[in-house]
């Protein structure tokens, strides 16, 4: 991993960081901001201009929207339901799709995203892109019809698709001997991530990812809970992993968290001054194109006809 | 060449008259030839070529890239479908019998539905398959899905009655940048009665346009799927009265025609609904309260409607005859309305 790599997850990881505080000021919506779900977007290949891998973050928090090239500003102003945010407030917290940058949003369905992805990644082979697709779920999606659905399509299939099942603090059903029984039951790889190096992490995620382009099929991974009870001590044993992979000073270390946190900081800021959503701009688009017939709201109604 | 094609797409281009199955079956072969994204999933549809076989053939010409059979999971391959529409493919997902759409009711309405409300695209996939009863099919092999859909911003629902609609509302239907759900009747598949020459070339019918099926003065049917035929046998019958029976085919019922009926009523004065679904909760009362919105000064009598009754569809022949709306119970409430 080169330096200006661990240099961009160091400023992402810290912008992560830094969000969870002005999350809970704006939606007051505590976010668990796991900086490990940052260097595992961070191992795909986003791109801006709609040709890189995708990745759909569902429960995870603002740490892979990062990754993927989102601003601090437009997650806050989805998540505030700003007029100016990327879906105009129509919908608001972790649902914003940005197909170009590569960014696939939650409904809120346990499962329904590894569906959604296992149709993205299946799309991908069809038209011979060697592009790959990345999502994260909660455990209990596996409790889910919806998510064995999608999953076991994708093994058939074998599709290009990376799920990480993050074990939080799901106790018995966090047992990384039950999630691996799991994935060999699909016939999938397998594999798990708990305290290791994070260069460990990135390099789980990139090896998934060359066998997934490789037409192995699909990689299950175990994002499982760290022991440490203080809830940034990953993301201090983060900081330091950065310094250590990347050599870079204490000065350089301190104006990267510097730079992401007036970043922050000017995004909520400017946040507070921007407006909310108008009803009629936001209630327009629910079809594409032009519906034939006259339609009406109840803001609107028709003028009652006389028979003559 | 035609004589490589599938038999079930091959009717038109041999200068004969085809049924809904092959107007079906044509309109997804010319679809899949125009347009490289389109492409099939659904089970049984590539080796076993599809339950009651629109998709014969289909395997071998477009490969199975194209035709997908997927694992017995109605969710899992409509949210594939889902996914692959968001990457600029045009899914067309089979059903095998409609009554199994329940499982993927979650993500249609959900996500699906929702998705360019989200800002996250328009989802052009179509959630095609037979629906319908009078095949002695009982409860779940049998029923009509429009109403549960109905109700969802974001769709659209069409359900042909003729070959040439079947054929040209499902071209609509593929190229629609909506997710569309495209109903069609068990009943009509091959139907003899039903064949008619269809044109040769890219006929499409736009979605969201009703037909006058039959032009009237005396009264409005407002009608859908094998019922249009229903209300045509039954305005004959009462053409031998001299009342003459205006019957329109939604085609497409949601978005609605709502003009379409309208002027319709404004002619005739008076309106009766008819449909296979049950009638609680069936399109009807909606077009019973627009009506009321729209055209409440021309109405000379009540809207009265002909449905199924209020039951999941029997399997016994003769419970299910008594279940389903005849050409008699049309009969006797047009004439009551006519007589009103």
């Amino acid at each position: 991993m080169g330096r200006a790599v661990v240099q961009d997850l160091l400023y992402q990881g810290y912008q992560a960081r830094f969000l969870e505080a002005g999350i809970q000021e704006v939606a007051e919506t505590p976010v668990s901001v796991d900086v490990r779900s940052v260097v595992m977007a961070r191992a795909m290949r986003p791109s801006p201009d709609g040709r890189g891998d995708l990745c759909a973050p569902g429960h995870i928090g603002p740490g892979p929207l990062l990754a993927f090239g989102a601003t601090p500003l437009e997650f806050l102003r989805q998540l505030a339901g700003k007029g100016t945010a990327p879906a105009a407030a129509r919908t608001g917290g972790r649902t914003w799709t940005d197909l170009r940058r590569g960014l696939i949003g939650w409904d809120g369905a346990r499962g329904a995203l590894t569906q959604v992805l296992a149709g993205a990644a299946l799309a991908f082979r069809q038209t011979e892109q060697r592009r790959a697709a990345l999502v994260f779920e909660e455990l209990a999606a596996t409790e889910t019809g919806a998510w064995h659905e999608g999953f076991n399509l994708a093994a058939a299939q074998r599709v290009p698709l990376i799920v990480v099942l993050d074990a939080g603090d799901d106790g018995p059903r966090g047992d990384p001997a039950r999630i691996e029984r799991l994935a060999r039951s699909y016939g999938t790889a397998f594999d798990s991530v708990a305290e290791e190096p994070f260069a460990r992490i990135f390099s789980t995620v990139t090896d998934a990812r060359n066998r997934a382009l490789a037409g192995q099929g699909p990689t299950l991974i175990a994002l499982l809970p760290r022991n440490a009870a203080e809830p940034w001590a990953a993301h201090d044993a983060f900081v330091e992993w950065a310094r250590a992979e990347g050599g870079l000073s204490g000065q350089e270390v301190r104006m990267i968290a510097q730079a992401a946190s007036a970043g922050v900081e000017h995004a909520l800021r400017r946040l507070a001054k921007e407006p909310a959503a108008e009803p009629p701009d936001a209630l327009a688009p629910v079809y594409a194109g032009r519906l034939p017939g006259p339609p009406w709201t109840r803001r609107d109604p028709p003028e009652p006809a006389a028979r003559g | 060449m035609s004589a490589e094609l599938p038999p079930q797409v091959a009717r038109t281009r041999e200068g004969r008259p085809a049924t809904v199955l092959e107007g079906i079956a044509e309109a997804l072969w010319e679809e899949m030839e125009r347009d490289g994204r389109v492409f099939l999933m659904g089970e049984d549809i590539g080796a076993y070529g599809g339950a009651f076989k629109v998709t014969r053939g289909f395997l071998e010409h477009f490969g199975p890239s194209r035709v997908i059979d997927t694992p017995i999971s109605e969710g899992g391959f409509t949210g594939a479908a889902a996914g692959a529409a968001h990457m600029g493919l045009r899914p067309v997902v089979e059903m095998q019998f409609m009554d199994f759409i329940s499982p993927a009711y979650d993500v249609l309405t959900n996500y699906i539905a929702t998705s360019l409300y989200r800002g996250a695209g328009p989802l052009p996939l179509v959630v095609r398959g037979p629906v319908g009863g009078g095949n002695r099919g009982g409860p779940f092999h049998s029923q009509n899905v429009e109403m549960a859909f109905f109700h969802t911003p974001g769709l659209k629902i069409v359900y042909p009655a003729t070959p040439r609609d079947a054929k040209g509302l499902l071209k609509s239907a593929i190229r629609d940048d909506n997710p569309v759900i495209f109903e069609e009747h068990k009943g009509l598949y091959r139907a003899p009665h039903c064949r008619e020459m269809l044109p040769l070339g890219d006929e499409t019918i736009p979605l969201g346009r009703a037909r006058v099926a039959k032009e009237g003065e005396d009264l409005t049917i407002v009608t859908y799927g094998l019922m249009v035929h229903r209300s045509l046998e039954a305005a004959e019958e009462l053409a031998r009265d001299r009342i003459h029976v205006e019957v329109i085919d939604l085609r497409t019922l949601l978005p609605l025609d709502e003009d379409a009926i309208v002027a319709s009523v404004q002619k005739t004065g008076k309106l009766l609904v008819v449909h296979e679904d049950t009638r609680t909760g069936g399109i009807a009362g909606e077009i019973s309260m627009r009506i009321n919105e729209r055209a409440f000064e021309w109405l000379d009598g009540p809207i009265l409607r002909v449905t199924a009754i209020d039951s999941p569809v029997p399997f016994s022949g003769a419970l299910e005859d008594y279940f389903l709306p005849s050409v008699a119970d049309v009969v006797t409430a047009a004439r009551y309305l006519v007589r009103y």
